[in-house]
């Protein structure tokens, strides 16, 4: 049986990336992908942080996160053979992204002093906002990964992302944040301290009507309330996602994007890559993994002889071989697609595994497929 | 073959499943399916994701309700999105709010209520989708919900909002969805996953989330992407050949072994996880077959659909 072969490796980049987004369609095995290049990276000594979002509970357990605000804050992985004591000195760690939490953290960065910052953290529209609101998600993976990045301590930072259709959501987060603390709206109700009252644009005391109309009095007493708190720290949210923004485009950043075979997947992944080009985002790789091995074939004279059997057992194994190298051709043929659009970056080729790697020693064996080692 | 009582037992039924379990494909088979025995069904995708409309038979689905395809005899398929922009227009107008609130609606613009009201984009879509159940708009309503980790929030939006939102129509809205939710003559979930471990996980806690947290009653839960059951498979080709009185050259056996090994290993699994599935989800499940072409044709949605009518293992419901 043939499997799934590549002789490109990500060997280069997490030797030298500081830090590796990586991206995709859900159920592609993005998280793996993810923490696999930690391990490979830490293997190659370097000191690697993985932020994962929502993992899949068994693969949480190998990299020891737990449920729970705890796991938001680094935590060693252990049991990786290669490195620690005596050996190359690199270091995994991995946490989980909380989006609520990190939202508190930016908010506490950015405030002058506590009372501001509880102002902030105890409005009800802000509590209802920081963990769900559309595309907070997304932004708050990136701006964790710019805390991460910027504290200094870590080598490589490695962030995988939320599932999502429109990968591109992500890409655009930083900017959609610049919008909104740009938006007429927004910039009426939080000019100066004026008590609600004294609104007078025309279009924020319209917004402001609305509102009250549609969702109650209440909520309009702390969407404003919400909206000048957050003016204390808006120029620090703008500045914060502008060197987002720039340091994803910039060298030190890698994006790689997983996708399995399937046509649909591979519509998103090329979707993806369009993007992250259109974007100037730097495009690092591609993991396509989830492949079907290729039967050996039959010979014509083997074919021949088997003709004719339709039924038992052995007609059951031919049909299976059949639809198996129809299916891992069609596969073969998709790949090949997506690998025409990505000549000029590694594209790594994993077969579907027997088991989902939920371990380290998973993790390890799909850390040496992407790096090319044994 | 009796139509199963499942097929119409509900007027809305929301299909969800993790992103690339194959959910929209598994709305569509369920959407000709019901067709298929007479019902007129309006199928709603949420997100809009392209294909959808072709892969029913028709054009790309727009905001607008159209034709996608009628079955001879029975019933019909229609197709349409739900863009919460627009759904906020229907909703401020069936209001009656007049002129004044619809020109500030505008001028704050959607994202910018959205963002004072989170969940609000979805509730809006619910709260259409609620009004078209209400005024009878299909015999059944075929709800596509938003992919990967968004359906429960999606559905959980009605309940999520009542935390914020104290009174007004916002609060009307989230009360009579919420009610629709709970109600299963009115709608249920149809959960969609794939014989595989992780999926089969997620599928388990999805259906408690929707079942516990927001109320839902639950459609039998389908595994897609299934492998048929191929006892042949568990023998070598060289039993397999012998038990046939046949001699195999050495060539042939290699081949043959490279690709049942392989695919003996798969069905161990998928009966595992089926297992697993089957012990934990509480509903009974229908199994769709794996099609080997990654682009699924018309003629293929046909065979899911066939699939989907078969009867179900486990009688747990």
């Amino acid at each position: 049986m043939t499997d799934a072969a590549s002789t490109e490796s990500f060997r280069d980049e997490v030797a030298s990336a500081e830090l590796i987004v990586t991206c995709g369609p859900g159920g592609v095995g993005k998280t793996t992908t993810a923490a696999a290049l930690g391990v490979a990276a830490a293997r190659a000594g370097r000191r690697v942080v993985v932020v994962t979002v929502d993992p899949a509970r068994r693969l949480a357990d190998a990299l020891g996160l737990e449920e729970g605000a705890a796991a938001d804050a680094p935590h060693r992985v252990t049991g990786i053979p290669g490195i620690g004591k005596g050996s190359a000195g690199g270091e995994l760690w991995a946490l989980m992204l909380d989006a609520a939490s990190t939202f508190d953290r930016l908010v506490h960065e950015q405030t002058a002093n506590p009372k501001q910052a509880a102002a902030i953290l105890e409005n009800p529209v802000y509590r209802a906002i920081s963990g769900s609101l559309a595309g907070a998600q997304e932004y708050m993976a990136i701006e964790r990964l710019h805390q991460l990045y910027t504290s200094g301590e870590w080598d490589l930072v490695i962030v995988d992302t939320p599932p999502s259709r429109h990968a591109i959501d992500l890409l655009e987060a930083p900017d959609r944040l610049i919008g909104f603390l740009g938006h007429p709206v927004y910039r009426a109700l939080t000019v100066g301290q004026r008590a609600f009252a004294k609104v007078t644009n025309a279009a924020a005391s319209m917004f402001l009507w609305a509102v009250r109309r549609l969702a109650g009095p209440q909520i309009v007493e702390d969407t404003v309330e919400f909206f000048r708190s957050l003016a204390n720290i808006e120029p620090g949210l703008r500045s914060r996602a502008k060197e987002v923004s720039v340091l994803l485009r910039s060298d030190a950043a890698s994006f790689v994007v997983v996708s399995s075979p399937r046509a649909e997947a591979i519509g998103e992944a090329e979707h993806l890559i369009g993007a992250l080009r259109d974007g100037s985002f730097p495009f690092g790789g591609v993991v396509v993994n989830l492949i079907h091995p290729m039967p050996e074939q039959l010979t014509a004279a083997d074919r021949a002889a088997l003709d004719g059997i339709d039924d038992g057992p052995l007609a059951e194994q031919l049909a299976w071989h059949d639809e198996l190298t129809e299916l891992a051709s069609a596969e073969r043929e998709e790949i090949a697609g997506l690998a025409d659009l990505a000549e000029d970056v590694v594209v790594v080729e994993l077969p579907l595994l027997a088991v989902d790697v939920h371990d380290v020693e998973g993790l390890v064996g799909l850390a040496d497929r992407l790096v090319g080692g044994n | 073959m009796a139509a199963p009582d499942w097929l119409t037992s509900t007027r809305v039924a929301v299909v969800a499943g993790k992103g690339g379990v194959g959910s929209s494909t598994v709305a569509a088979a369920y959407a000709l399916a019901a067709a298929r025995e007479g019902a007129d069904v309006l199928f709603v995708a949420v997100d809009g994701r392209p294909g959808m409309g072709p892969l029913l038979g028709g054009r790309e689905l727009d905001s607008s309700d159209r034709i996608l395809r009628r079955i001879k005899g029975a019933g019909q398929v229609r197709g349409r999105t739900i863009p919460a922009d627009q759904a906020f227009g229907d909703y401020l107008e069936l209001k009656g709010v007049g002129g004044m609130l619809r020109r500030a609606a505008s001028a704050a613009s959607l994202p910018m209520i959205a963002a004072a009201t989170p969940g609000l984009e979805h509730l809006l879509v619910l709260g259409k989708i609620k009004e078209l159940e209400r005024e009878r708009a299909a015999d059944l309503i075929i709800v596509d919900a938003p992919p990967a980790g968004h359906a429960a929030p999606f559905l959980r939006s009605a309940t999520g909002l009542s935390d914020v939102v104290q009174s007004g129509p916002v609060r009307e809205q989230s009360v009579e969805v919420d009610a629709m939710l709970r109600d299963p003559a009115r709608c249920r979930a149809m959960i969609v996953t794939l014989p595989e471990e992780t999926p089969v996980t997620e599928a388990l806690e999805l259906g408690e989330e929707l079942r516990s947290d927001i109320g839902m009653a639950l459609l039998p839960a389908v595994v897609n992407s299934c492998w048929p059951d191929r006892p042949g498979l568990a023998k070598t080709p060289a039993m397999a050949a012998r038990s046939q009185k046949i001699t195999l050259s050495a060539s042939a056996k290699s081949a043959l072994a490279s690709s049942t090994d392989f695919g003996r290993e798969r069905l161990v699994r998928q009966r595992e996880q089926i297992g697993r599935l089957a012990d934990g989800i509480g509903v009974p499940l229908l199994t769709l077959p794996r099609l080997a072409t990654p682009r699924l044709t018309l003629h293929q949605l046909g065979e899911l659909a066939d699939a989907l009518v078969e009867p179900t293992i486990g009688a747990t419901s």
